[in-house]
């Protein structure tokens, strides 16, 4: 499933990131976004949007189009 | 005698990188810009010992891609200027985000010394970092240091001193693992054997891990776009697909190795910032707390402000002036030139003062919000709002400062990462109707609406901010097509700033202004003085250029139903300050005429007095602000006006009254914010852009407003 789609509170790891946005793809890779990486989305922004996920003991905000470049799986 | 070493000062953003840097070099920071882009350079030149030192503040970054300015101008300056040494300040409380960083630094292989800044709050906080451990895993010397208090700040200095110029051992100590090293070695090799020229400019090991990830602009500037067949980079590429993402997971993965060796956390305490940000951006709170936040940073700013700008008025205007006036007269100089360094040059100088209390209080109430965090929080709730818009969520801030003064606005557009951002917000900042505006909305709508004054000033503001959304989507498409935008944005944890971070950041802002911006403003007055005064003999503001000039002009403004050249001059002095179109039309129209200054014939001892003891009177008027609550404007027209109102309504229909309000709010930002917008941007295509499309936009607007008004009957 993608990061957008997760709801605040669920244990996700990361499985890849999307090909599409060459500037994003690096830009989240440089900020720790890898595969394999547990993330957690912390909560969504009062209007809707952006989110804010805590990821390597950080907090980061991004918004739901890049979420969905982000796809997750969930950790059991 | 030694010669001078170079000192790079690297970091993410949020490290506290800043303070450091004034806590080694002070007032001998030297603030200017990278040359052709308007991020902020930092220099210092210090002797550390015998040592010549020159330091150089590198923009905060968190990587080293090519993917914005800030990181471009890190990159190039590490690997082309080749810094003798790399202070690196890093987060000790958030070790392994910024290790990711301290690699690619000794990829470029300078000697870096590893600053582990804030290491009190890790301490605060449970983390028990074994100093030398880290030392040995990273191979290169750390020390740790509280920058805020001063705290090991000259030993990190002093280490970087020591290991200046020493080659880097990072062979053997950080290894990227055997299959990437080998990899990396295979394009070593292969580049030594093409003994290509670009070898001398770049690091080997450096150029060699840049080809393997694919970076665009490193094979743009050798020309090597592909690599050849070598058998582990082959591997390696069909096993990834690419391997930017591989070098990154590497990279990762040594700094939270290390950070597992040699970090430990005691015992996990509750986490401040996570209960501040459980009310701050609360699903249903964030929005209302945020509300307040911005009222409360509005309502600082100006009214905490208006009593210094009045006091400062006073001291130019009042003290000041008469001292000049008795000086001049003593000296018996030609009445031209009385005039010349009265009416021009102290006018110059008395914009530039009054402005200052109010960049002043606005800078420091930013930095407050930047330094503590909240700025991040305040772009993450507003974020979903502006990007409708195509801009950022930090672009509120700007912006709704504009409302109050359109200069500090444009200075706010630095708390902005992008460039395109920083540009887009600063263009429409000006659109947004300040303070200046209102009294020309006063005199017309109190003129022609009556008791209805009220909404149509409202109008005016919805106007301004219909105008930055239509030009926002126009400059969009036009300027900045394509441009990719993040939001990709870390939330720092909550700190409270010191008192010295704000003033020294407080200071550095205001005095940018005036030094910088000052001097252009200066000049453009003495420019109007000439307008006014010119050409020699001319009787009345009617002969003078100015007077010919708005002759010439008025046609131009007749489809928008104000064809007279006394509006057209009020137009032209009105971008000194908007206000100004107010006392040009009673200047004009005879009424308030240009009042005949008595020459003081003693020292103005007297205004002096009334200098000194304003100056506590204002701070007691700026406290009475605060706890006043915002003051309604004043809707009733003086006497002076009152008379200047009847010359206007016969001039003036409502329409035409109306057209010309929205005129006066869009067609040209006033020039303190054109030398504010010029300084910052340092960009004459910009400047003279924003100048044509404000104005076009304004003129479009008011022509479809008058001429749609005429057609439905509001008469013309």
């Amino acid at each position: 499933m993608k990061l957008s789609e997760v709801s605040p509170g669920m244990k996700v790891k990361i499985i890849r990131l999307g090909q599409g946005f060459p500037a994003l793809r690096k830009r989240l890779l440089d900020m720790g976004v890898l595969s394999g990486e547990p993330i957690t989305v912390e909560r969504v922004a009062p209007l809707g949007d952006p989110l804010e996920v805590k990821i390597k003991g950080y907090r980061l905000s991004l918004r739901k189009e890049e979420a969905d470049e982000i796809l997750v799986e969930v950790v059991s | 005698m030694s010669k001078e070493i170079v000192v790079a000062v690297a970091g993410n953003p949020n490290t506290g990188k800043t303070t450091f840097v004034n806590a080694i070099a002070g007032t001998r920071l030297k603030v200017g810009n990278w040359p052709g882009v308007t991020v902020e350079k930092k220099e210092a030149r210090l002797e550390v010992g015998d040592v010549k030192v020159r330091l150089v503040d590198l923009p905060g970054t968190y990587s080293l891609s090519p993917f914005s300015t800030e990181e471009i101008i890190a990159r190039d300056f590490l690997v082309k200027e080749r810094p003798d040494v790399v202070l690196n300040v890093v987060d000790a409380t958030n070790l392994e985000r910024n290790l990711y960083l301290t690699l690619q630094l000794i990829e470029t292989g300078r000697p870096v010394v590893l600053v582990l800044n804030m290491y009190d709050e890790a301490l605060k906080r449970g983390l028990r970092i074994e100093v030398e451990k880290l030392e040995k895993l990273l191979g290169i010397p750390v020390v740790p240091t509280v920058a805020v208090k001063g705290e090991g700040v000259r030993e990190a200095l002093e280490t970087a001193v020591r290991i200046a110029g020493s080659v880097a051992k990072l062979d053997g100590h950080v290894s990227y693992g055997e299959e990437v090293e080998k990899a990396i070695s295979e394009v070593e090799d292969w580049l030594l054997k093409k003994g290509s020229a670009v070898l001398g400019k770049y690091p080997t090991r450096w150029l060699a891990i840049k080809l393997l990830e694919g970076d665009q602009k490193v094979s743009e500037e050798t020309g090597i776009r592909e690599l050849p067949d070598l058998p582990m980079v082959k591997h390696l590429l069909s096993a990834h697909g690419e391997l930017g993402e591989v070098l990154a997971e590497v990279r990762y993965g040594i700094a939270s190795g290390i950070v597992r060796e040699s970090v430990h956390k005691e015992d996990a305490r509750p986490d401040l910032s996570e209960k501040l940000d459980r009310l701050f951006l609360n699903r249903y709170l964030g929005l209302p707390v945020f509300m307040a936040m911005m009222w409360l940073l509005f309502k600082l700013a100006f009214d905490l402000s208006s009593p210094f700008v009045d006091w400062l008025d006073g001291l130019v205007a009042g003290a000041f002036t008469e001292t000049l006036a008795w000086g001049l007269y003593k000296l018996s100089a030609p009445e031209w030139f009385q005039s010349l360094v009265l009416d021009g040059i102290v006018a110059g100088v008395g914009t530039v003062a009054v402005f200052l209390p109010v960049i002043f209080a606005m800078m420091f109430l930013i930095t407050f919000l930047e330094g503590s965090g909240y700025l991040a929080r305040a772009a993450f709730v507003m974020d979903r709002a502006m990007h409708t818009v195509g801009l950022h969520g930090k672009s509120f801030i700007p912006l709704l400062l504009g409302f109050g003064c359109n200069v500090p606005a444009v200075y706010a557009t630095r708390v902005l990462e992008s460039r395109r951002d920083r540009v887009l917000t600063a263009f429409l900042a000006p659109l947004m109707s300040c303070g200046a505006r209102l009294p020309v909305y006063v005199l017309f709508a109190g003129a022609f609406f009556g008791s209805r004054a009220g909404t149509v000033i409202w109008s005016l503001y919805m106007v301004g901010i219909g105008a930055a959304l239509l030009l926002g989507a126009i400059l969009q498409r036009l300027l900045f097509r394509g441009e990719a935008t993040f939001f990709v944005m870390e939330l720092p944890p909550y700190r409270l700033p010191r008192a010295k971070y704000l003033l020294v950041h407080t200071w550095e802002k205001t005095r940018h202004f005036v030094v910088k911006a000052g001097t252009y403003i200066l000049a453009m007055s003495i420019a109007v003085w000439f307008l006014f005064h010119l050409p020699p003999g001319a009787k009345g503001l009617e002969e003078s250029y100015l007077g010919r000039l708005s002759k010439a002009v008025a046609p131009v403004f007749s489809p928008l139903g104000f064809g007279n050249w006394e509006a057209a001059a009020s137009l032209v002095t009105g971008f000194l300050a908007k206000e100004v179109v107010v006392s040009t039309m009673g200047e004009i129209y005879g009424l308030s005429s240009a009042e005949e200054d008595e020459i003081p014939q003693e020292f103005p001892s007297h205004s002096w007095g009334e200098v000194f003891k304003g100056l506590p009177l204002a701070f007691v008027e700026a406290g009475r602000n605060l706890l006043a609550g915002l003051y309604p404007v004043s809707l009733e027209p003086d006497e002076a006006e009152a008379s200047l109102l009847s010359r206007i309504r016969e001039v003036f229909t409502p329409l035409s009254a109306y057209a010309f309000m929205v005129f006066v709010l869009l067609y040209v930002p006033c020039m303190v914010v054109l030398a504010a917008f010029y300084m910052e941007f340092r960009s004459l295509r910009l400047t003279g852009l924003m100048l044509i499309s404000h104005f076009a936009l304004a003129y479009g607007l008011t022509y479809f407003l008058y001429q749609a008004g005429k057609l439905l009957g509001y008469g013309g």
